[in-house]
């Protein structure tokens, strides 16, 4: 299938099979199993369209006669789109219990699912500012009406009204820092402003800096950075688990993928006007989440809380992006692709457990899951061990690329201070291991639900760990050094 | 798949099937034992194959992560030589003597984990591959502590662990600093120990390196003041995990320091030695004296393990070829003795229920086997001539004679304190009065014995042929200190 047939068939198959699961739900062959199904079979299909385009070096654009070169398909693109398609397929198919046991995941949530990739799909294929900014507020829409999906939970109203009223409100800044941007460079489409910023002297831009600021605050926003992020507890808490899976594990990586086009397309220039910037964000972020994360008594904020530092983390190698050899970039797209199947994993397991009753996971509530249920404890530990960047995880080495970088690019003391931070993370982890394992076991006998679903968290960990230690000297699938081109072949593809 | 391959990954891959397959504990055991003796048989094929005139041997290398220069890369030489034996020699006999004792699965697979860790972390050359296995190794006797322990365990192996980490991670942005400055003088990456130590730091920034892979090892080992953990952690282990650590992982920083910081940076190390010789002395005084005070049996084993290994450290930076064998000497003499040692104290517990030295008295009028060993392996703890230990102290204080008269006397002198402790100890556990927890003391069954003898015949055995053994070591360390400009005493 040629690149050009792939760009269009993904977003043009999740948007039929939405709208076909939104006209199908009103007949009365509709059955929740039936919308579940169809929806995991897009996903599944659109995942093996999508991963045929991963390999190589490609860049194109999209029918420009008809889009004006809007829409850029290259391996960048490629790689995310795969990797969301992954990250929704895998949120659901391990939330399938979750979803049978709850009566409020109606046809119109799968429709919501589908339509919020199709935005980040859209998203990461954007090359120009307007239609970012439609396809991010698709993808928003969609995931604030997830969040408050059960109706009959206080909490997932409140957490709904929160992220859409500020959701909102941030979104504004965006649209003014591009109307600040268009007012100097006459032009949203990113290769437009990229040569306007090379061919102008850099004193003169002073609207393109202002409106790349705001168009910052919203990013930080939605990846939940502090100052901005205030949000991110409450309305993880609200949301029903799997959709919590889905905004830390997906969502996010969506608004870092177009983060990084535009940083690298763009702003590159700026950059030394930005590292102090992004420097101050990161080190708020890290301590600020640390501590957040310290205090919680449910697990499900206490992952919220470290999805923060994780931010924090990834903002630590953009401000190393400087260097003109640094790795930093290619540093993002592994971390990324670390984080991604650690927190899809480690929230998934939760909903997993949960099977839809709402209350939060305490830790308590895990205590003796390591006796009872073995392997859903030892997958949860390798998430959680993971994420916390203990060697042999794939976060392990996503953690020694970031902070390589760092020290590359001459942040040494970033580096130190996030050493710092994964130390403090060491503590918020281990006690949820600590429970499972250590503790007597608190709860009656529990069914957990699908033998397929447990069978795709085993799955996860074992990507975790060969994420981690993987090499073509033990089995040829591919391991370290693949993730590693083709985190490279993404940022090059940028270039073309 | 070389020798040392085996001896590293099947433990681990016996340890992963046997955590999946879930069967009896009858049959984990007889794996355990199997799988332990294999490596022990291994172990013992490869000291006999040892040449000791070739330093690096049956070196194996693979790349791994390409990019960054990360290669599969271990070998063995005369001084982690000993740590391997030590490694695959001990960890049978232990299963020997507790497999009465222990009927969970975790206990066996964790130990079995851990030998594998630590035998990677001994031969790797490559940075990070070591760093790999440090960092791994910690897990089962995290998991050990909490599920096995005594006491406020869950706590303390929580802060045994963060402690632990907390240095690996300074470790961690040293070894990637050193690296980050490696590529910007030779244009690519390499975190192998061979490339990396040609690289040119100023001072600042190799002192700084230092306390980086300085603080991980002091931690660990644990030298003054990184101690605070230790006491406590020893008391809630479980005894399978106090003499993994005590006698393999505190070693094995010690070793630690000799192989990467003496390779990398060699010169800092040389400067900043007599500030480590005198932290040492005074580890080995102060943890003697607080030995004295205790009451808890295995937290002064604890401290007198503590008290020994500062006195390991201060042989390896006196830099001088006597002291360097001595030490690698007394790493092998001091982990037997150790685990012997903590060997009888659980078997003593697990007769009396007790830890404390008030309830325990006149066990050798009630177990007389019992007592000859007990005292036999205290005795080689402190030194006395016939034993291992002897022979790596008199080398320790040639070489600090060597270096320093001063330091010479005061090495020499405070070695002795070990005696006023474990004579106390001695006095009180075998032959003060009998008391309502001892009257019943059971002698030693045939399975503890054939798990004891054989650890006294070998500290016989390096304390009355000594040169069997240095043999193996010396000309890696003569080899090793011609390079680096010691003392070599030709």
């Amino acid at each position: 299938m040629s690149n050009e047939l792939i760009a269009l068939a993904v977003p043009a198959l999740l948007l039929f099979s939405a709208i076909f699961i939104l006209l199908f739900g009103f007949s009365s062959h509709y059955t929740k199993n039936r919308g579940y199904f169809i929806t995991l079979a897009t996903l599944f299909i659109t995942f093996f369209i999508s991963a045929s385009a991963m390999n190589e070096l490609h860049s194109i654009k999209i029918l420009p006669q008809y889009f004006n070169s809007m829409i850029v398909y290259d391996t960048f693109s490629a790689t995310f789109i795969t990797l969301f398609l992954l990250g929704g397929f895998l949120t659901l198919a391990i939330a399938k219990s979750f979803i049978d046991k709850t009566n409020f995941f109606t046809h119109e949530a799968f429709v919501l699912f589908l339509f919020s990739l199709f935005g980040m799909v859209i998203l990461t294929m954007a090359n120009e500012l307007l239609t970012a900014f439609i396809s991010l507020e698709i993808a928003s829409m969609s995931v604030y009406i997830l969040v408050g999906l059960n109706r009959d939970s206080l909490k997932a109203s409140e957490a709904f009204f929160k992220y859409l009223l500020l959701g909102s409100f941030a979104a504004s800044f965006y649209l003014l820092g591009m109307m600040l941007i268009y007012a100097q460079a006459k032009s949203t489409n990113l290769d437009v402003i990229a040569e306007y910023i090379l061919t102008t002297d850099l004193k003169a831009q002073l609207l393109i800096i202002a409106g790349g600021m705001l168009i910052m605050i919203t990013i930080m926003f939605k990846i939940a950075a502090v100052p901005f992020g205030a949000w991110v507890l409450d309305v993880y808490e609200g949301a029903s688990l799997p959709i919590t899976a889905y905004m830390a594990g997906v969502f996010k990586i969506a608004v870092f993928a177009f983060a990084l086009r535009v940083f690298l397309h763009d702003y590159i220039s700026f950059e030394a006007i930005y590292d102090p910037l992004i420097i101050f964000g990161a080190l708020v972020t890290m301590v600020i989440g640390s501590i957040l994360a310290v205090i919680q008594s449910s697990i499900k904020k206490m992952l919220a809380a470290s999805s923060v530092v994780h931010s924090g983390y990834i903002l630590i190698a953009f401000a190393s992006i400087g260097g003109a050899t640094s790795n930093a970039s290619s540093a993002i797209i592994f971390y990324l692709f670390a984080y991604f199947i650690s927190a899809i994993g480690a929230f998934g397991v939760l909903s997993y457990i949960s099977k839809g009753s709402d209350k939060l996971i305490n830790f308590d509530d895990l205590d003796g899951l390591g006796k009872d249920r073995p392997i859903i404890a030892a997958s949860l530990t390798i998430f959680l061990l993971s994420l916390a960047g203990f060697p042999s995880t794939i976060g392990f080495i996503g953690k020694f690329y970031i902070f390589t970088s760092a020290i590359e690019s001459g942040y040494t003391f970033l580096a130190i201070f996030g050493a710092i931070t994964a130390f403090i993370s060491i503590y918020y982890y281990f006690k949820v291991i600590v429970h499972m394992y250590f503790k007597e076991s608190a709860h009656l006998d529990i069914h957990y639900g699908y033998k397929v679903s447990l069978a795709f968290i085993a799955i996860s960990a074992i990507i975790v760990v060969w994420g981690g230690i993987g090499t073509s000297l033990l089995l040829d699938i591919p391991g370290i050094n693949a993730l590693n081109d083709l985190s490279k072949f993404s940022i090059e593809s940028l270039g073309l | 798949m070389s020798v040392l391959s085996i001896m590293i990954f099947l433990p681990i891959a016996t340890a992963l099937i046997l955590f999946i397959a879930r069967i009896n504990i009858n049959t984990v055991k007889i794996i355990y034992m199997i799988v332990t003796f294999v490596v022990m048989y291994l172990a013992i094929g490869l000291y006999m194959d040892f040449d000791p005139n070739a330093s690096m041997q049956l070196v194996e290398f693979h790349p791994w992560i390409a990019e960054y220069g990360i290669a599969y890369h271990i070998g063995v030489d005369g001084v982690s030589l000993g740590i391997v034996m030590m490694n695959a020699i001990i960890m049978p006999l232990v299963a020997i003597a507790l497999y009465k004792q222990r009927d969970k699965h975790g206990y066996w697979i964790n130990l079995l984990f851990v030998q594998g860790g630590i035998m990677g972390a001994v031969l790797s050359l490559d940075l990070m591959l070591f760093y790999l296995f440090w960092e791994v190794m910690l897990l089962p006797i995290f998991f050990m502590i909490g599920l096995f322990g005594y006491g406020r365990n869950h706590f303390i192996t929580m802060k045994f662990n963060m402690y632990t980490i907390f240095g690996s991670l300074m470790m961690l942005i040293a070894i990637l600093y050193i690296a980050v400055q490696y590529k910007e003088q030779f244009g690519t990456y390499s975190f192998d120990l061979y490339d990396l130590k040609n690289t040119t730091l100023n001072t600042t920034e190799s002192l700084l390196v230092f306390s980086g892979f300085m603080i991980a090892f002091a931690i660990k080992i644990p030298i003054f003041p990184f101690h605070t953990w230790l006491s406590d952690t020893y008391r809630s282990a479980p005894i399978g995990a106090v003499i993994v650590m005590s006698a393999l992982m505190a070693k094995l920083g010690a070793y630690a320091i000799w192989r990467f910081l003496f390779t990398l940076l060699n010169e800092t190390s040389h400067e900043v030695a007599p500030y480590f010789i005198s932290i040492g002395l005074f580890g080995l005084i102060y943890f003697g004296i607080s030995a004295m005070s205790q009451i808890h049996l295995k937290r002064m084993f604890a401290l007198s393990s503590a008290s020994h290994l500062s006195l390991i450290v201060v042989g390896f930076f006196i830099y001088d070829v006597y002291g360097l064998v001595g030490s690698s000497y007394l790493i092998v003499s001091h982990a037997v003795s150790s685990a012997a040692l903590f060997l009888m104290v659980g078997m003593m517990y697990e007769r009396t229920k007790s830890h404390y030295l008030d309830v325990l008295g006149g066990i050798a009028s009630v177990a007389p086997r019992f007592a000859v060993f007990f005292a036999f392996f205290a005795l080689s703890i402190v030194g006395v001539p016939l034993t291992g230990g002897f022979v790596a102290e008199v080398l320790i204080v040639l070489g600090a004679f060597d270096y320093n008269i001063g330091v010479g006397f005061i090495t020499a002198t405070t070695i002795l304190i070990a005696m006023l402790f474990m004579f106390k100890m001695i006095s009180q556990v075998l032959y003060g009065k009998v008391t309502e927890a001892t009257k019943n003391f059971e002698d030693l069954r045939i399975h503890e014995l054939v798990a004891l003898v054989p650890l006294a015949l070998l500290v016989l055995a390096m304390g009355i042929f000594p040169n069997y053994f240095i043999k193996k070591i010396e000309p890696t360390a003569k080899s090793y200190t011609v390079e680096k400009g010691m003392n070599t005493h030709e």
